[in-house]
């Protein structure tokens, strides 16, 4: 337990050091989120908007900007992930990968050591943006006090579990952008950050229950906006353990398959 | 010089057949099929088709659809022609054929040609492929002028590269592409009017639209195809699109001249 503890630490702080080398990143974690969202804010510019109009079956009005903003703020958590398991292919390309593979390190700790670095530094720059976004916002409804430390818990919880899925997919080849492609905007359209995922055809339904972010943004927003007791939440949190658990077991199956994939190729560097 | 861009032309297709078979091809096309669906969703589930008073009026055509789309594909194409063109020299830095490249007495201006035909041969296909998906989702094509919505086109093409040169000095300045390349590529999708028109923005973030060139291509090209506009019709777009090109293609080329003097005293020096 300690040695698990000692490896998640050291690979949190390898990944932190690799991607922190330069003040730039900052950009990444604050500038861009905030472009998109207010991008995303204005897309809707071009509707007819009002107390009338067809958005209110699914969201009031007045509540638009916070439903977005905590859309972005679940899809931040999680791109984060993206980002940190994208990097896997560098691993690859920088010839490390190997070494990694030929210690003793636990497998498990490495991937999750991953999507925890980059998470701690990501999100909090965006919950500074948050926070500070939702005194301007109106429409909060909170379930009690304890809400907010809540739906943090439950994105990072989830956000780690979907990220350790990532790093796996990604062990698979060097050339991942496309996986990240596939993987990283559907999570936009589909899990409900901009639009409300009620709204959707039946085809589209389908597609947006693959992502775990769904059920999490789901949540997020039962415990922000609606204000909904625990009882009520009792069901989404299932849903959502249900699913973290199937991640976290195609994960484990998936990393056997990977290592042994390699180890009959004898291919951790190349393609 | 046509034989340098041949070669280099021959060589970055088997270099993207062979070792990045479908990275960014399949992603720019997913993306600009991101923004179709986006907007398909927005449109028919979520605003029931109902759009605000001033679209039209601000848009010269009540087809939010058609608007959405071509936007989203003009935009994969912008995102597409400048990462490619600007990446070239980074991407031999990093493959470490960067010191052949700039040893070998052949034209570097035959170079980014083959570079940018290899590109118009990539953009075509997934612009095509994304115009199609839209298609599927409710754009109309039945009004277009072909020939100078392809003019718009190619025109467009130069404007970019012209950008892209300055970009690509930049990053050869960072020694980056990812952060570089992806904030002018967030600021353009805000800026320049790609799924929204530009005079819903407060005022002070328009002028912003003014210095990249996806925004007059962009209103040229959506008055071609939507409105059947002919070329005369969209000439101050077009002129609006030269000066700029202008102005980017002589500061791109001081800048990757400098930059690749930077370059062979810093890594080869």
């Amino acid at each position: 337990m300690k040695q698990l503890g000692s490896l998640l630490l050291a690979e949190i702080i390898k990944e932190h050091r690799h991607s922190f080398h330069s003040k730039m990143i900052y950009f990444s974690l604050l500038v861009w989120p905030v472009i998109n969202f207010v991008t995303a804010y204005y897309s809707f510019a071009p509707f007819r908007m009002g107390a009338d109009s067809p958005l209110a079956r699914f969201i009031s009005y007045e509540q638009l900007p916070l439903f977005l903003l905590t859309g972005y703020l679940g899809y931040i958590f999680y791109w984060c992930l993206v980002q940190s398991s994208w990097q896997m292919s560098f691993e690859r390309q920088a010839g490390t990968m190997e070494m990694i593979f030929i210690s003793p390190v636990n497998r498990l700790a490495f991937l999750y050591g991953r999507s925890l670095s980059s998470l701690i530094e990501g999100v909090w720059l965006f919950f500074c943006f948050v926070l500070l976004a939702l005194f301007f916002v109106d429409g909060i409804q909170l379930s009690g006090w304890w809400a907010p430390p809540l739906a943090f818990l439950i994105l990072l919880v989830s956000a780690i579990v979907w990220g350790g899925f990532l790093c796996v997919l990604f062990l698979f080849s060097r050339d991942s952008s496309f996986l990240y492609t596939v993987l990283d905007e559907p999570m936009l359209i589909f899990s409900g950050v901009r639009l409300p995922p009620m709204a959707f055809p039946v085809w589209a339904k389908v597609i947006s229950f693959c992502f775990p972010l769904t059920y999490a943004l789901q949540l997020i927003r039962e415990l922000l906006m609606e204000g909904a007791s625990l009882q009520t939440m009792l069901p989404s949190m299932g849903l959502l353990a249900a699913v973290l658990l199937v991640l976290v077991t195609a994960t484990v199956v998936l990393l056997k398959q990977a290592e042994k994939h390699m180890k009959k190729t004898g291919n951790m560097v190349m393609y | 010089m046509f034989h340098v861009a041949k070669a280099t032309f021959i060589r970055n297709t088997r270099v993207m057949i062979r070792a990045y078979p479908w990275s960014f091809v399949i992603g720019h096309i997913f993306s600009g099929v991101y923004t179709v669906l986006f907007a398909f969703f927005a449109y028919h589930y979520v605003f029931a088709g109902q759009l605000d008073e001033n679209f039209a009026h601000l848009t010269g055509s009540s087809d939010y659809l058609s608007y959405a789309i071509l936007g989203g594909a003009f935009y994969a194409f912008a995102v597409s022609t400048l990462m490619n063109v600007s990446r070239s020299l980074i991407t031999e830095l990093r493959e470490g054929t960067l010191e052949a490249v700039l040893l070998t007495p052949s034209l570097r201006r035959g170079y980014f040609l083959g570079n940018v035909a290899q590109q118009l041969m990539r953009t075509l296909f997934e612009f095509s492929v994304i115009v199609l998906v839209g298609a599927l989702f409710g754009l109309t094509l039945s009004h277009t002028n072909v020939w100078s919505a392809v003019l718009v086109w190619i025109l467009s093409t130069g404007a970019f590269f012209c950008q892209a040169l300055v970009l690509g000095s930049l990053m050869l300045w960072f020694r980056d592409t990812y952060i570089t390349q992806n904030t002018l590529f967030a600021v353009m999708a805000f800026v320049s009017g790609v799924t929204f028109p530009i005079p819903y923005l407060p005022e002070w973030v328009q002028p912003l639209g003014l210095i990249m060139p996806l925004a007059p291509a962009l209103d040229a090209f959506r008055q071609c195809v939507i409105q059947g506009a002919p070329l005369h019709a969209v000439s101050p777009q077009l002129f609006h699109m030269a000066a700029l090109s202008l102005i980017y293609l002589v500061i791109g080329v001081w800048g990757i001249r400098r930059m690749e003097k930077r370059v062979m005293e810093s890594i080869f020096g």
